[in-house]
């Protein structure tokens, strides 16, 4: 904190509330926080969703959400008092002193516009630059950001560019009125690590040569770790404790905060292959596959998975890894190829497939808000498939359900009745297990199943799905972009890129060297811990690199 | 001048002032810029003027009271979930359910509300309002408040009937085009078009002229009219529920089409049904009494709305308001689905506050 003077406060939150009105009353989400933030410096709030950390960067804006309201404490911004100050003089600050860069560009961009044209609408908005100026001035950000083709790419629509480059964009158009303060709001949660990289680094970067303060929001302490000089830990709407980077990291004082830490610590031992000559439980032979009408998705892929393993699919999104796995339920029937359960074939189409075939293929999704029914009550989601498939009936049903409440360590009388929006994420995630369960299948898709979790509702959901597969015997097929989450849990892991199995085999073999540039790319993206990670990574890369890192 | 425009000046600025004192500011301007108006329409229309003004606002605030006092009865009858749901309800809703409760009431209990029967005669032709008949005599002379009680069975029941044929088949279709898609999804759609294109009135008409006006033709003719906009509306929701993951989840377990439709699409899909609904009646219910009007509707001596309003038309050249007394029957249950509607709408879009 030395490396604030005092009188460089820039913004200064004292003892802040914030209320939310559900259910007809308003409930404290911000249970009184106080926050300082010096001109220049990084502050990154870390927490679980739901600990007020968004609520708080808005706040910081002196705006309140639809449906909350700032009810206590104050907010003061270079002076400015923001809980009191009228709508006009709020809107003057925001856009040309205060900044936000939100989780998604791509919905935060209006696909009717140019990139730059939005750019320079506040610049222009607030008569800081004429147009031509303004768009000079993007150009030489884009270029800072080290943005392909700077003097071009702001007269794109923004469906045209990429992800990542749109997330740059995005950092840019915060930064065309030069802001004192930006608030960073999961800038990288939803990109790929190899994008997420680039993004990081534009962001630090420009972050430094300008002097400006950020609050940066994330639930990746990796990531927060490269970015922030300091760091504040929140729990349901209060603080937990705030340090430096370097000390939180070193020396973390509450137990939440070094549950935090600890997260990644779940490693289980790998096993191999059974070597008696048991059929993989699922081969999948030489596939290709298309969207009808489109390309092909996926080339050539071939993998097996023995019972009682967990095979786990990496690749940035496009790579074909999602594809696979609806070629695997029958819901794309690839157009070369095969897929084998046991040893024979399976029909392509899940139509055709038997009640026994389809029993036998379970999925586990990404979203549990879209995977269950909102409207269906949890006994008939998890009773449904032991009912249609068993024949289950009355009161074996209802033991039956109970049996398998229990196994995801949920309370049964308690949850029995309920309906999923009821639920929290973690405990939606279990329910959707729970379904796949009922069905008594001896291998489980997982899509992307921990990566819409706070690690430590994910670390959990790991464990169970560990311990799942040591009581019952099966076999996991773990979709995922997060190689934290292969380190703890896979046998075997199959590298992917555009629809193509890149590399393949045991866990403990990929991750070490030497390995296909690719898999080296991905793994050595992987934020670590390490405040000096970042800079480290990108001297390896050397700096003209790292903006095409994405397209090797 | 006299006491009563004096009397209303003072009571409309003394509101004003306390409006302004206890700072409601919109009751404020809603009350003084009332002043201000009843200054000019008084001028210009003298006391006669003024009091169509206070029965006017009596009525609205009457309207209002009574409102509150129902929407209070129907929390306190319906079980704690539901009341929860109706305390949301603003007044204009309150008042819909209200008349359309009332509606009901008529509607069930008609021969037994009704003085008379809808096809007796009891006085001359056009006999005016007397003890025994609230509103008058109609061109037979049968008694007009008797056959306007007989009337809301009648239509509406009429009606009823007939939007839930509609609702019935476009609904259903809707479901299976969704889930099928493909040639089913595209025929579906296709003859949904074919039957839109054709003008609804015009269509009854030459269906009702080539069938006869038999009650369950009108029924089917309606149905099938009104069926391709709850089939549009159904498809478009239903499509964005089929591509949900539950219902991945559930076609790979190899559940069939109707339990796809049943337990997983219909639940999700109800509260733009409902609205629908409502929405859809007011429409089977104006073309019904349209077509009644033409004579090609429900056919006498069978009480019906919209006949009422044709058989007595001739009276509306003598300054008699009895024609638009059905006619206003037809207005305010329209306005009264409508008020509910829109409160239902207002639930199931995202447009509500959290």
């Amino acid at each position: 904190m030395t490396r604030f003077a005092k009188k460089d406060i820039l913004l200064e939150i004292r003892d802040l509330q914030i209320q939310g009105y559900t259910d007809e009353t308003w409930i404290d989400i911000i249970k009184g926080v106080d926050l300082t933030l010096h001109r220049g410096e990084v502050l990154g709030l870390i927490g679980e969703s739901g600990a007020g950390k968004s609520t708080i960067g808005a706040a910081a804006m002196g705006y309140a959400r639809d449906g909350t309201r700032i009810s206590g404490g104050s907010i003061e911004f270079d002076g400015i008092e923001l809980t009191n100050a009228s709508q006009a003089e709020k809107r003057a600050l925001r856009g040309s002193r205060i900044a936000y860069v939100a989780q998604s560009a791509a919905a935060s961009f209006n696909p009717a516009h140019k990139i730059i044209d939005q750019h320079t609408e506040a610049p222009v908005h607030y008569r800081i630059q004429k147009r031509l100026e303004a768009q000079e001035d993007a150009m030489e950000l884009y270029e800072r950001l080290r943005l392909p083709n700077p003097q071009e790419i702001g007269f794109r629509y923004p469906h045209q560019v990429s992800g990542g480059q749109l997330q740059r964009a995005m950092t840019a158009m915060a930064m065309a009125c030069r802001p004192d303060l930006i608030i960073f709001d999961e800038p990288t949660t939803a990109l790929d690590v190899t994008t997420q990289i680039e993004v990081l680094a534009a962001i630090r970067d420009i972050v430094d040569q300008f002097n400006t303060a950020a609050i940066y929001i994330t639930h990746d302490l990796a990531v927060v770790a490269q970015m922030a000089d300091t760091i504040k830990v929140l729990l349901k709407g209060e603080e937990v404790e705030e340090a430096s980077t370097k000390e939180m990291l070193d020396n973390p004082q509450e137990d939440y905060t070094k549950s935090l830490w600890a997260v990644r610590s779940f490693k289980r031992p790998q096993k191999s292959r059974p070597t008696d000559g048991t059929p993989p439980i699922i081969a999948v032979k030489n596939v290709d596959a298309a969207y009808p009408g489109g390309a092909k998705v996926l080339d050539d892929v071939s993998f097996d998975i023995y019972p009682g393993m967990t095979v786990a699919v990496v690749g940035e999104s496009g790579s074909g890894k999602s594809t696979t796995a609806r070629c695997i339920t029958g819901l794309l029937p690839p157009l070369k190829g095969e897929i084998l359960f046991k040893g024979d074939p399976m029909p392509a189409k899940y139509k055709d497939r038997s009640l026994d075939q389809l029993r036998q293929a379970q999925m586990i999704y990404q979203m549990a808000d879209t995977a269950l029914n909102p409207k269906v009550r949890i006994s008939e989601i998890i009773g449904r498939p032991a009912q249609f498939y068993s024949g289950l009936k009355g009161t074996a049903l209802k033991q039956r359900v109970d049996e398998l409440l229990d196994l995801i360590e949920l309370e049964p009388s308690k949850y029995y009745d309920r309906y999923p929006p009821e639920l929290s994420g973690g405990q939606k995630q279990r329910i959707g297990i729970a379904r796949a369960l009922a069905a008594e299948p001896e291998f489980i898709i997982c899509d992307e199943v921990t990566s819409a979790l706070d690690q430590l509702v994910a670390e959990g959901i790991l464990k169970l799905l560990d311990r799942l597969q040591r009581d019952l015997g099966l076999a996991y097929m773990f979709i995922t972009h997060d190689l934290a989450t292969v380190r703890s849990i896979a046998d075997e892991v199959v590298v992917m890129q555009h629809g193509k199995v890149v590399e393949q085999g045991p866990k403990e073999e990929m991750f070490t060297p030497p390995h296909h540039p690719y898999t080296d790319l991905l793994l050595s993206s992987v934020p670590e811990m390490d405040p000096e990670w970042l800079t480290t990574v990108l001297e390896e890369r050397g700096v003209d690199n790292i903006g095409d890192a994405a397209d090797v | 001048m006299n006491e009563f425009v004096i009397a209303y000046f003072a009571a409309l600025i003394i509101a004003s002032c306390l409006a302004a004192y206890f700072k409601y500011t919109r009751a404020f301007m809603l009350v003084f810029s009332l002043t201000l108006v009843s200054i000019i329409v008084g001028i210009i229309g003298g006391t006669s003027a003024l009091w169509t003004i206070t029965i006017f606002a009596g009525l609205l605030a009457l309207a209002a009271a009574l409102s509150y006092a129902f929407r209070e009865f129907l929390i306190q009858i319906s079980r704690p979930g539901l009341a929860k749901e109706l305390r949301t309800a603003p007044l204009t809703a309150a008042f819909g359910m209200f008349i359309i409760f009332t509606y009901a009431i008529a509607g069930v209990f008609a021969p037994w509300i009704a003085p008379h029967g809808q096809a007796e005669v009891i006085a001359g032709a056009f006999a005016p309002a007397d003890a025994n008949m609230l509103l008058g005599a109609d061109q037979l002379g049968r008694d007009m408040f008797s056959r306007l009680i007989y009337g809301a069975r009648n239509s509406v029941g009429l009606a009823l009937v007939a939007t839930i044929g509609a609702f019935a088949l476009g609904a259903v279709s809707g479901l299976f085009a969704a889930v099928k898609g493909g040639w089913f999804d595209q025929a579906m759609g296709r003859s949904a078009d074919i039957i839109m294109s054709v003008p609804s009135l015009i269509f009854a008409l030459l269906m009702l002229s080539i069938f006869g006006t038999n009650l369950s033709i009108i029924v089917i003719v309606v149905a099938i009219i009104y069926s391709p906009r709850v089939f549009r509306l159904t498809r478009a929701v239903a499509g964005n529920i089929v591509v949900m993951d539950y219902i991945e989840a559930a076609k790979l377990r190899g559940e069939g089409d109707w339990y796809l439709i049943r337990k997983e699409i219909l639940p999700n899909c109800t509260a733009p049904l409902i609205a629908e609904f409502g929405l859809e009646f007011c429409f089977v219910f104006l073309l019904i009494a349209g077509l009644s009007f033409l004579g090609l509707g429900i056919q006498p001596p069978t009480a019906d709305w919209g006949s009422m309003v044709r058989e007595n038309a001739t009276l509306i050249s003598f300054g008699d308001i009895t024609p638009l007394i059905p006619a206003a029957a037809i207005a305010l249950l329209t306005v009264a689905i409508n008020f509910v509607v829109d409160w239902m709408l207002f639930r199931s879009s995202g447009l509500k506050e959290q």
